[in-house]
């Protein structure tokens, strides 16, 4: 099990790997990190905060990106070019296939993450900013946010168009960003449809917010690292969630 | 009938039923289809297009399930992983994974098959060798033409040396060198006890390699047995040609004969039965004309399988 399981993981990370979309994706977030050396002079006590902000954002958007466009089709793709004959039709589980999939893009977002890093760093040093290794624990969240991105990816693009699971997990990161208007909308109407809709969605979309913590190690301060772990956890127990129910969908599948 | 071997193929009343688009129109594939392939066998699966050939095939190997009937591969589900290990299987058209090379697409496939690991590479430079793509190991597949990929298919599904090798179209896109290597693997893989399943339109290819045929027909099983069953031997009627026939010798003929075909001072009559070539011949020596050749025509798989369409109403 575990040694198809690995070999479908390379498989897809040899997939994305030789994507030009990739390639792109990853080179301008490059870009638009040292975009920030042009910021620079605008407001010189600032630079610093600038540059780091930017450069994580960066990095978040970019990955983000990954695992959604990427993600949106990597089930879909292999459908529609009727490569999952030659998988499926092998010894090789469904379940198998999908975490397969899910594992090689995950494996696909760390290489992102960690070359994006490598950039951010290359560009501090450039613009002599102070250097500080803190910075990565935002990485690390942000690692956690993209393996639910990822999985929601998934899910949808065992039933839906590319481009539409793109759209909707799009939507998802949104809302997931979002999580306590959803609350906050609970309780300002007084319909209780619109109370139990806002409520529904409050609890079973992701909470993304927990994963962004830019903010604090941009600005030094202290992190609340038994939440960080919580919210890992959620992270993986999520993301498990949601490839079991890819699996139940795709048990089912004709193909 | 022997219960001690199961076929090593069994459908039992197949149906499958797709639904398609916004109406959700039915398809109706496959209707109460009933198959057995023995062991050992080349058995061919005919069809014209769109009988339901691909998704039989899809059933035998897991990928699609009937909406009733049941299939069984070397007696178990086609589901079962013990079966699967032991199934080689061509798909229609393959597309493959074009950003691999051919080589590391079939050790992917080999990882994926269960073979243990020192014996992957091997097997694969085997595998390659044997369709002769070896030359293309290591280009990337997005570059193959359709006779390629489809020698590309050929060893991936035969790649775990399998008991039971299924092929949806394995002739598509192979020129006659192609072709004809193709039939001698077939062959070798029968002499070696395999068991060999495969769909096609073209009926040369079955009538040299088979040991018995199908015929489906918008998703029923018409006909199976043995070719020589369904083609009896029996003359079904005789062509003579005669040279130098005229006259009232030309209408005799014509009275014997069931169709006759005049060029230049040729004629080509056909015949019911032998006795009706004795009366030809007897006109022909009184006319003096000279018989230059006698053909008997026997039943082909092209006229059974003509003559099968025409009477399922498909045309
Ligand atoms: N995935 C699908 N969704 C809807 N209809 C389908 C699907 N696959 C096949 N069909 C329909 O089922 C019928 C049988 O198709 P199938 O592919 O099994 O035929 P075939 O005998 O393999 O034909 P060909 O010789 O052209 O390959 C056709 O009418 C086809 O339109
Ligand atoms: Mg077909």
């Amino acid at each position: 099990m575990f040694n198809r399981l690995f070999s479908l993981a390379v498989n897809t990370f040899k997939e994305s790997i030789r994507d030009r979309v990739l390639v792109a994706l990853v080179v301008i977030a490059v870009v638009v990190m040292a975009s920030a050396k042009i910021v620079q002079p605008v407001a010189m006590g600032e630079a610093e905060k600038i540059i780091k902000d930017l450069g994580l954002s960066a990095i978040t958007l970019f990955c983000v990106l990954i695992a959604i466009l990427v993600g949106g089709r990597l089930v879909y793709r292999e459908v529609e070019k009727r490569t999952i004959y030659l998988i499926l039709a092998r010894p090789v589980r469904r379940l198998e296939f999908i975490l397969g999939k899910y594992l090689g893009l995950m494996m696909v977002l760390v290489v992102s993450l960690v070359v994006m890093t490598a950039g951010f760093y290359g560009v501090m040093l450039i613009s002599r900013v102070p250097v500080s290794l803190y910075l990565i624990w935002s990485v690390v969240m942000t690692l956690f946010e993209l393996a639910i991105l990822t999985a929601v990816a998934v899910l949808f693009s065992t039933f839906v168009s590319p481009i539409a699971s793109a759209v909707f997990t799009f939507m998802i990161y949104f809302i997931g960003h979002s999580t306590p208007l959803l609350k906050q909308l609970a309780g300002m109407f007084p319909s209780p449809v619109i109370k139990f809709f806002a409520l529904f969605a409050y609890y079973i979309l992701p909470n993304l917010n927990n994963f962004n913590i830019k903010g604090e190690v941009v600005h030094n301060i202290p992190l609340n690292f038994p939440g960080l772990l919580l919210s890992a956890g959620y992270a993986v127990v999520y993301s498990a969630t949601l490839l079991m129910i890819s699996v139940v969908i795709f048990n089912r599948r004709d193909f | 009938m022997s219960f001690s071997q199961r076929p090593v193929i069994e459908a039992v009343r197949l149906t499958k039923v797709y639904r398609t688009g916004f109406r959700m129109r039915r398809i109706q594939a496959l209707v109460d289809l009933n198959l057995n392939v023995e062991k050992g066998e080349i058995f061919g699966f005919l069809g014209p297009n769109g009988a339901g050939k691909t998704t039989a095939i899809k059933v035998f190997v897991g990928l699609v399930t009937p909406d009733s009937g049941t299939a069984y591969v070397l007696g178990r589900s086609p589901k079962d992983h013990r079966v699967k290990r032991r199934i080689g299987f061509l798909p229609e058209s393959p597309y493959f994974y074009d950003y691999l090379t051919a080589e590391e697409f079939l050790l992917l496939s080999a990882q994926l098959s269960g073979i243990p690991r020192n014996e992957i590479k091997p097997r694969v430079k085997e595998m390659l060798k044997m369709v002769r793509m070896d030359y293309a190991a290591h280009l990337q597949m997005r570059g193959f033409s359709r006779g390629m990929l489809q020698r590309i298919g050929i060893a991936q599904a035969l790649l775990y040396d399998p008991d039971v090798v299924i092929l949806d179209e394995p002739m598509g896109g192979l020129d006659p060198v192609g072709r004809k290597e193709f039939r001698d693997i077939i062959i070798s893989l029968k002499e070696r006890g395999k068991t060999v399943f495969f769909s096609t339109h073209i009926l040369a290819d079955v009538e040299i390699i088979c040991d018995r045929v199908g015929i489906i027909i918008a998703g029923r099983m018409v006909k199976s047995g043995r070719l020589d069953e369904i083609l009896t031997a029996e003359v079904e009627s005789i062509e003579v040609t005669i040279k130098g026939a005229t006259g009232k010798f030309r209408k005799a003929l014509e009275r014997v004969s069931l169709r006759v075909i005049e060029s230049g001072d040729l004629i080509m009559l056909t015949v019911k039965n032998e006795d009706d070539v004795e009366r030809v011949l007897a006109i022909a020596r009184e006319a003096s004309a000279r018989v230059t050749a006698i053909v008997p025509r026997t039943k082909t798989l092209e006229d059974y399988f003509m003559s099968q369409l025409k009477t399922a109403g498909v045309q």
